[in-house]
């Protein structure tokens, strides 16, 4: 009696399986979310930003808080080719890597830059990369989702 | 211990050169998009604000240096600036550099125009102050020398080439303003008028003196005959052609504030110059007719003249009809020649272009004189005589014949 039951569960299994495989299942491939220039944005009030150009709006709060800063005049934003955010600010330790979701950004990765804060810190979309440029310092740190390279 | 210590210093500068130019290769691509839009607006701000063809040659060397600093981001640029590009940009600039160097052309060619306008306007001045004067010291001596009646006729001739040089003159100026104003369409007209702001004198206020001028020689009684105020007329009526040609856009350029008040003090200027001509003229013409034995009813226009031409013409013609005599016949004659010698050949073409008489008024009386001519003829009896003697001899012979037969 048990026998039957296991051989019907597991045709269920199968014929489920199947019907998500036959589903539409459509995936691109090589797509480069990559901007050419970082975007330099200013907080409101409310610690959000608003990208115009790349159309996207979120608030820095947490970041700001991760920093313990209470506030900053602008953030550095850069999307490299696989999609990740890279996000910083001049007196940060840190370069933020966010994977966007739906409806959020989630942090991918910190990547710790100095102990001291970043002075003047600039991205640029360099080919497979993202430099980091502190133009205070004059140090140039290369980046990518996983941490320095 | 030397050498150890060269090879040391060697390596220390090295590394410097090594450090500062790490330091030079660090750039941020969204500084240099920066910085090109800032260049970019201060050159587009140069342009606005340009005011010589010295800054527009300025500034296309620093669009030259733009476009040498920035080649080496096109690419970067590109795609900061899309959907514009870099090239298109430069484009703009050197678009709109062109733009304001032809601006400045042609407000540099404005201000040659006007120079030469206002050097024009000098010497039309000029000359015509001296011919004035010429004008006015014959007048004067004319009144002097009434004495004299050989000289005074020398002085009445000079006096009159005087005033037919003048005439000329302005003729010429009327013909060149007519060649520049009568085509000039609105936009040159305002550009112009723009330009002329910066002029002393203009050619409006020249037409006006020089209708003053026409005025007061018309007025002056200086011993000038018929044909001279014929001529006189004759002038007003070109001057009042071109006038309607270009008055409007002389207006429009000369005081733009206010063309229509300018145009109307002109037009005034026109009326006082034509009733002051009108003045002596109709005296004049009656006189000349006069002094020709000539006795014209009295006229005061130009219509009344035609018809106290054909009055006298028609009244002759009909008593001439009547009366057939010979003092008909020494009229006829009397006015035929005076007519045909010195009406139609000295003063026919001032008379039709002063729009005193028509070619067809001309004609008509032409057409009449041949009537008059006809019935002032005198009536022959040379026929009438031979007839008679021709009728004697036929009876005289007839009666021969009967007295030899019976």
């Amino acid at each position: 009696m048990a026998k039957p039951k296991l051989i019907t569960l597991s045709l269920c299994v199968a014929l489920l399986f199947g019907a998500a495989a036959c589903g539409p299942s459509i995936v691109l491939q090589g797509v480069d979310y990559a901007q050419p220039i970082e975007s330099v944005l200013a907080p409101d009030a409310n610690a959000e930003v608003h990208d115009q150009r790349y159309a996207v709006k979120f608030t820095i709060a947490p970041v700001l808080e991760e920093e313990g800063a209470s506030s900053v005049d602008e953030i550095r934003l850069i999307r490299n080719s696989a999609g990740y955010y890279f996000l910083t600010a001049a007196g940060f330790n840190n370069v933020y890597v966010f994977e966007p979701g739906e409806s959020e950004l989630s942090l991918k990765r910190k990547i710790e830059i100095s102990a001291s804060g970043l002075q003047q810190p600039a991205f640029n979309q360099r080919d497979g990369h993202i430099e980091l440029v502190d133009l205070g310092t004059g140090n140039t740190y290369n980046l990518d989702q996983s941490g320095r390279r | 211990m030397m050498k150890a210590m060269k090879t040391t210093i060697s390596t220390l500068a090295a590394l410097m050169l090594f450090a500062s130019g790490s330091v030079i290769a660090q750039q941020s691509d969204y500084q240099v998009q920066q910085d090109f839009r800032a260049d970019y607006n201060e050159i587009t701000e140069r342009i606005n604000n340009a005011e010589s063809s010295d800054d527009v040659s300025e500034i296309a060397g620093m669009i030259e240096q733009f476009e040498a600093d920035y080649s080496g981001y096109e690419t970067l640029l590109n795609a900061a600036l899309y959907p514009e590009t870099f090239q298109n940009r430069l484009t703009v600039l050197r678009t709109n550099l062109a733009g304001t160097e032809r601006d400045f052309n042609t407000i540099n060619e404005l201000n040659e125009r006007i120079s030469e306008l206002q050097a024009d306007i000098d010497e039309m001045r000029s000359q015509l102050a001296q011919m004035d004067e010429d004008s006015e010291a014959l007048r004067q001596r004319l009144e002097r020398s009434s004495a004299n009646e050989r000289r005074l006729s020398g002085l009445v001739t000079q006096y009159r080439q005087n005033i037919e040089s003048r005439d000329e003159f302005v003729s010429d100026f009327l013909e060149n303003l007519l060649n520049r104003y009568q085509a000039m369409d609105s936009q040159t007209q305002s550009e112009l008028a723009e330009a002329s702001e910066s002029m002393e004198d203009d050619p409006l206020a020249l037409l006006r003196t020089i209708l003053s001028e026409y005025i007061n020689q018309a007025d002056r009684d200086s011993g000038l005959d018929a044909p001279d105020y014929l001529r006189m007329r004759a002038q007003h009526a070109y001057f009042v052609t071109v006038w309607d040609r270009i008055g409007e856009n002389m207006s429009n350029t000369y005081a733009s504030d206010s063309p229509v008040q300018a145009r109307q003090e002109i037009t005034d200027l026109l009326a006082a110059w034509q009733a002051s001509v009108d003045n002596k003229l109709w005296n004049a013409l009656s006189t000349a007719f006069n002094q020709n034995g000539i006795e014209l009813p009295a006229f005061t226009s130009a219509d009344a003249f035609n018809n106290a031409l054909n009055s006298f013409v028609d009244n002759a013609i009909s008593t001439a009809r009547e009366q057939n005599e010979e003092a008909d016949f020494q009229l006829y004659e009397s006015f035929s020649t005076y007519w045909n010698g010195t009406v139609k050949s000295d003063w026919g073409e001032y008379l039709t272009t002063s729009n005193v008489l028509s070619q067809g008024q001309i004609a008509a009386i032409d057409v009449k004189l041949g009537d008059w001519a006809r019935s002032a003829e005198p009536v022959s009896n040379l026929m009438f005589i031979l007839f008679l003697i021709s009728l004697a001899v036929i009876i005289g012979l007839i009666v021969l014949l009967v007295t030899k037969k019976s």
